[in-house]
């Protein structure tokens, strides 16, 4: 059976590109890389949008990337159902998409911020994260200057009853985001967006743990068993 | 071994033997406490001053025989002084020391430092076996008349006193200067003779207004002009520059003309024309200064309104040009007849000798300027001078340190290691398997004082720059950073600039951050140092070299515009100390644009893997000046530069502007012809601009071009390796007899348990030792996904191959509180620590680069100081077998008269065969045995101890023992790779206190000590070649028994587990007594507070 094939899609500024690709490959999928100025998908079965400064977010994060040709193809691709996780980048491009509510804005403390942090998985059903338990509790690293979620109080309350948020920060929210939200999905639960950067956390030599695995591992099962 | 450092001579027990009776000698140490009542020594704390006057031993026998030696401030000053004036009696003799200071004498010798140098490390850091006295660095007379104290060479005491250049200077030098080159052209002259009335005068950047006005009274400037069919340019100077804001239109009167500069956007282009065209007669009636410049061109009396040919300077980069009179766009194309009119071409400088020129201002000497004329048997064109005056600077030029630099390769190791030396923008080395390693650290001192953010940033923008143009990818940054004290109010603007500026460059970068040091100490304080190290990767087949061979090659400038950043930045500002005027610098440091960073590195790495580039240079320092001579020098000689191709964010820069201009973001390669195509395509895809300026020729010589005529014709060698070289003189500084006299033996200490535990917090929250995490955790460490270990580890460690775990292990340390003590040894007390430290993570050490931060190398007692650490670290790279791959010299670190605590940052470099087996520094395994490897004497001068209790600097530095610290990498390095250890953490600066307090925290696990020697120095002394090592159970007898084959003690020192640290000592009968414990929590809140509580 031929393996999943994941999509990588590198901005000029992403950063976290080459490890979102190798968490898709530990993870037993195919990563694919896509380039932010072409206009085919090549066919991939799930996108990962990765970290970095995707124009250099002189403007406002992902502000720019969104207007990338390649996004129109994900947007479209997304609204029917393919699978997409955006990455601390990737979730602010994301959001400036209108794929998920609310924006992303600068750390409340002002500098950037690089810890390894507690979160809970407050969703386990999405695309992304159906290999994990509910309240399964990770330790992943985060890392940014413009973490810090914020949405107006009805779509917070909508989120919140929908069960769309899909991690939450546990004993310090680094960054000031509402609600403590560390992620969040669309309805579909196809799209989800995440602060934090599972990438980082698929290798015990190199992460604080291997507790982000799951988020790739997820799609792969699924798609898989598809 | 194998992985023992190769070339390590003689036994490796020499001097650590010969201080061994010493250390049992109680009644040394009861001297030590002998003046503890001294009102000025007393503790900071009250408390503690309490507890401790308790303590003092008063009849101790010592004390009398110690004080006798310790005074000997009357003759300490005489000796130095007398030293230096005659150069036969040299720094390095320590009369005093009766010879070479085997075993016991040493002790004596260190103590007393009544010589005027201090001990001479040299002779303690290299194992007596083998070397006779006169060895490495040792003082012995003989030596003293050697290279470093020799007479005082010719060039350098000229000072400027001509009495032409006294009035320069009201403003911004950097800014004056390019006045007073753009003015140089013609202007001046021209200016004073068409009005010399005009209010411009006094404008600092001119040369001496009295000056017989070499312009137009002069009949050769005169019929130069008129050769040239520069008519126009009488009214130049002086309008322009007194009066920058009346000469409003300047940029816009002249149609895009000749300039076919295919990136200028269209607006630039007009901007980019010369004002006055003398030949367009018409324009001119449009836009009367040109007409007026024709006038004066034909007569004299120019119009005294603003002269638009050279606006001053600060147009905002994209700014738009000024509406008024709108360029006529003709001619497209057709060279003009005459260039623009304030261009000092090749010809004009022919006819026009006696000219003045601003060459003071530019910062070069008498003789250098004699010797530019010397070398083109002419004198320079502006643009000449520019080029001269960056490429002889201190910065770029190394004239005062390259004297000394040689040893680094006179004394370089044998070794295999090293692919490409000194020399190239950046050492490679070989790591095996394939794999090459470069790496760097640079200083960025003085810019990062003044903006901090932008300095910080472009530091390590700049950095990175020199690691691409080697070929390689760049896989990691490091930053060594000093500030003032941690309280200080200035400290509080710099702190969180600088930090925010690593941080927002190297994040964007995605370049993981993987160590580092931040230091503070008050000798800082207007002079922060800010060093930043990159490290790439590469295959040996894809080394890139700076060289232009093979004429007909194209130059191609890619990345980003040319602006008017940081000009001079790194001859004017970079050498400048900082002084009241410093403020009005701020203009003249770059800003950096990470994203069009990150793009570049992307872009070389695709042309560099398609081949396409035969050589390739950074722009930093100088840019295109430093690109365009280096590479020329490089290759085959020549090269053809047309410079008005550049393209520019500001289109009124003159041609020096550009040529000095340190915009950041660019690169210079060297093309094939037929991949100059293949080359603009990748640069397309990267959206990086890329625009050919240029072509190697074999004529040997550097020629730009500037509309269509000649402004520099040089021979490029002239600039790059022709510099002055100066050998400047050397004195001991006046003070050091006193400082060292000093000892820290006069320093009440802690002695009953209560002391020990507060001293141990004390330490533990104070600046220099607290947690660094305020500062890391600004740092993306993780991006890249290789980062095995980063901050507060012992060393960054970073995975080069997935699948062998080949990977390399990086530390940055330096210490300018031993360095002001004893340089030579200060400098290899940096190397050993940073050398300790790879080892401690399991790591070979491999090579070294460093960053030399020094005061002002005029004053004789500063140079002295970097003569004596550079002999020192070439002494001690030969004995541990590391060779330096490069590095950097910043001097001029110093505030008014008062320089710095010299301070040599040295980056080691190691090899992990397989990183999956390196070690860490936490404590985790419940239990596991700790051990203490190493020796530990009585050495408190410059310590952690003696700073923090006492702000107190003074004695001697801890003894130097290579021999010992190669033992203890060897022993390292191999219970790693055979897995005996499950922790490691070197011992520097605070001691095993620090070490406990870091290990314990980092791991969340406690641990039992038991102090094998007498508590305090058991737990403060920074004796060097010493690690803690937690055992891995079982593995006990295996780690005994390497220790013994190599020589290194060991002694059980207690266990990991519980809490707590608890700590106990022996009780007056031997019996176990414990004498303090401090619960995890309490030791986290005393560690991670302080940083936060000063930065915010």
């Amino acid at each position: 059976m031929d393996a999943a094939r994941v999509g990588v899609i590198t901005f000029p500024g992403s950063l976290d590109d080459r490890d979102a690709a190798r968490a898709v490959r530990l993870a037993g999928a195919e990563p694919v890389t896509l380039w932010h100025g072409d206009h085919d998908l090549q066919g991939v079965d799930a996108v990962v949008l990765p970290g970095g400064f995707s124009y250099g977010d002189y403007l406002r994060a992902g502000a720019i990337a969104r207007f990338a040709p390649l996004m129109a193809e994900l947007v479209a691709a997304a609204k029917k159902g393919l699978p997409v996780l955006g990455i601390c980048n990737g979730f602010q491009v994301l959001c400036e998409s209108h794929l998920l509510p609310g924006a992303l804005l600068p750390n409340a403390g002002l500098h950037f911020v690089c810890r390894d942090q507690r979160l809970r998985v407050e969703h386990a059903e999405t695309a992304w994260t159906a290999d994990y338990s509910q309240g399964q509790e990770l330790l992943v690293p985060i890392k940014n200057a413009d973490g810090r979620y914020v949405a107006d109080q009805e779509t917070l309350d909508e989120l919140s009853s929908s069960g769309r948020i899909v991690a939450r920060y546990l004993d310090l929210n680094p960054n000031g985001s509402l609600d403590d939200i560390a992620g969040i999905c669309n309805e579909a639960g196809n799209v989800v967006g995440l602060m934090p950067h599972p990438e980082h956390a698929v290798e015990s030599l190199t992460g604080p743990s291997t507790d982000g695995l799951g988020f790739f591992t997820s799609i792969v099962k699924r798609l898989v068993n598809a | 071994m194998s992985e023992q450092p190769p070339n390590t001579p003689g036994p490796p027990d020499g001097p650590r033997r010969r201080d061994r009776s010493d250390e049992t000698s109680m009644e040394w140490l009861a001297g030590l406490k002998s003046d503890a009542d001294d009102p000025e020594l007393q503790p900071v704390d009250p408390a503690v001053t309490q507890a401790f006057e308790a303590i003092v031993d008063e009849d101790d026998p010592a004390a009398g025989e110690e004080s006798g030696l310790i005074f000997g401030p009357s003759d300490d000053p005489s000796g130095p002084s007398g030293g230096q004036t005659p150069p036969a009696a040299a720094p390095a003799p320590a009369p005093a020391d009766p010879g070479p200071a085997q075993s016991g004498s040493r002790r004596g010798g260190r103590r007393r430092a009544t010589g005027p140098i201090p001990r001479t490390s040299g002779e303690r850091a290299v194992p007596a076996a083998g070397r006779s006295s006169s060895g490495i660095g040792h003082p012995v007379p003989e030596e003293t008349s050697g290279p470093l104290t020799g007479p005082i060479p010719p060039l350098n005491e000229v000072q400027a006193t001509d009495p032409a250049e006294a009035p320069a200077n009201a403003g911004d030098p950097a800014r004056d200067f390019v006045k007073a080159l753009a003015a140089e052209g013609t202007g001046i002259a021209q200016a004073s003779a068409s009005d010399p009335s005009a209010p411009g005068f006094p404008d600092p950047g001119f040369p001496d207004p009295g000056f017989p006005d070499p312009g137009l009274t002069n009949p050769d400037v005169a019929a130069a002009a008129a050769a040239a069919r520069r008519e126009p340019q009488g009214s130049q100077g002086s309008g322009s520059f007194e009066n920058p804001r009346s000469s409003q239109s300047p940029r816009s009167p002249e149609g895009p003309g000749e300039s076919s500069g295919p990136f200028a956007l269209p607006e630039l282009r007009d901007q980019q024309e010369p004002p006055a065209r003398p030949e367009r007669p018409a324009e001119g009636s449009s836009d009367p200064v040109a007409g007026l410049a024709a006038l004066a061109a034909a007569s004299g009396p120019a119009g005294e309104s603003g002269e638009p040919g050279r606006p001053d300077r600060p147009v905002a980069s994209g700014e738009r040009p000024p509406t008024g009179p709108q360029p006529v766009i003709t001619a497209v194309g057709v060279p003009s007849p005459a260039a623009d009119p304030a261009t000092d071409t090749v010809a004009v400088a022919a006819a026009s000798p006696d000219r003045p020129q601003p060459f003071a201002e530019l910062g070069m000497k008498d003789e250098e300027y004699q010797r530019v004329r010397d070398i083109l048997g002419r004198r320079p064109t502006a643009a000449e001078l520019a080029i001269y005056s960056v490429m002889w600077s201190e910065h770029c030029s190394y004239k005062s340190s390259k004297v000394h630099l040689r040893q680094f390769g006179d004394k370089a190791p044998q070794t295999d290691a090293l692919l490409v030396g000194m020399g190239e923008n950046a050492g490679v080395v070989d790591i095996g398997q394939g794999w090459a390693v470069t790496f760097k650290v640079e200083s960025h001192n003085h810019p990062s004082y003044v903006e901090p953010y932008q300095g910080a940033a472009t530091g390590v923008g700049g950095i990175v720059r020199d690691i691409m143009s080697m070929g390689a990818r760049p896989i990691a940054v490091m930053d060594s950073l000093r500030f003032g004290p941690a309280d200080a109010p200035d400290t509080q603007r710099v702190l969180p600039g600088v930090v925010a500026g690593v941080g927002g460059y190297g994040n964007s970068l995605g370049l993981p951050n993987i160590g580092g040091e931040t230091v503070f100490d008050a000798c800082y304080a207007q002079n922060p140092l800010v060093n930043a190290l990159c490290v790439g990767v590469m295959k040996h087949g894809d080394i890139q070299r700076a060289i232009a061979p093979g004429p007909g090659n194209r130059v191609i400038l890619f990345g980003a515009g040319t602006g008017p950043d940081g000009i001079g930045g790194a001859s004017v500002l970079a050498s400048a100390t900082f002084d009241d005027e410093s403020q009005q610098k701020r203009p003249a440091v770059q800003v950096g644009d990470p994203f069009m960073e990150k793009l570049l590195i992307e872009c070389c790495l695709e042309l560099f893997a398609e081949d396409l580039v035969v050589g390739i240079q950074d722009l930093g320092a100088a840019g295109v000046s430093c690109a365009t001579t280096e590479l020329a020098a490089a290759g085959t000689g020549g090269m053809h530069v047309e410079l008005d191709s550049v393209p520019l964010r500001d289109a009124t820069l003159r041609p020096e502007e550009i040529l000095m201009s340190e915009s950041q973001e660019r690169m210079m390669a060297v093309v094939e012809p037929g991949k100059v195509d293949r080359f603009m395509e990748i640069c397309d895809r990267w959206e990086i601009p890329a625009t050919v300026i240029g072509a190697v020729t074999g004529t040997g010589r550097l020629v730009m071009t500037w509309r269509g005529e000649t402004i520099v014709d040089i021979p490029p060698g002239t600039a790059v390796d022709e510099g002055p070289v100066y050998e400047r003189p050397i004195a001991v500084p006046a003070d050091l007899g006193a400082l060292q006299s000093d000892t820290p033996g006069r320093l009440t200490r802690p002695s009953n348990g209560d002391e020990l535990r507060r001293t141990v917090l004390w330490l533990a929250g104070s600046p220099n030792l607290a947690s660094k995490t305020w500062v890391t955790s600004q740092y993306d460490r993780y991006v890249l996904g290789d980062t095995v270990m980063a901050m507060p580890e012992n060393a960054g460690v970073v995975r080069i191959d997935d699948e062998s775990g080949l990977g390399i292990a990086l530390s940055l340390d330096g210490n300018g509180r031993y360095t002001r003590l004893d340089p030579y040894a200060g400098a290899q007390l940096a190397l050993s620590e940073a050398y300790r430290n790879v080892a401690a993570t399991g790591a070979r050490p491999l090579a070294v680069t460093n960053c030399l931060n020094f005061g002002s190398p005029e004053d004789p007692g500063v140079m002295w100081q970097f003569a004596r650490a550079v002999e020192g670290l070439a002494d001690a790279c030969r004995y541990l077998g590391v060779p330096v791959t490069g590095g950097n010299v910043s001097f001029y670190n110093q505030t008014g008269s008062t320089p710095i605590n010299p301070t040599p940052v040295i980056g080691v470099l190691g090899v992990h065969d397989d990183v999956r087996r390196h070690v860490n520094m936490s404590f985790t395994s419940d239990g596991a045995t700790l051990a203490l490897l190493g020796e530990t004497r009585e050495e408190f001068g410059g310590s952690e101890w003696a700073h923090v209790v006492y702000g107190h600097l003074g004695g001697l530095p801890p003894l130097v023992d290579l021999a010992a610290e190669a033992a203890l990498a060897s022993v390292l390095v191999q219970a790693g790779r055979e897995g005996l250890l499950t922790a490691a953490h070197d011992l520097s600066d605070g001691g095993l206190s620090q070490v406990l307090v870091e290990s314990c925290l980092r791991g969340s696990m406690g641990a039992r000590i038991m102090l094998p020697g007498d508590p305090f120095v058991s737990l403060f002394s920074e004796s060097v070649a010493r690690a803690v090592v937690a055992v891995r159970p079982g593995a006990e007898s295996k780690l005994a028994a390497l220790c013994e084959a190599k020589g290194v003690p060991v002694t059980q020192i207690g266990n990991a587990g519980g809490d707590s640290l608890t700590v106990s000592g022996r009780g007056p009968e031997g019996d176990q007594q414990e004498m303090f414990s401090i619960p995890l929590a309490e030791l986290r809140e005393s560690h991670e507070r302080t940083l936060p509580s000063y930065a915010g």
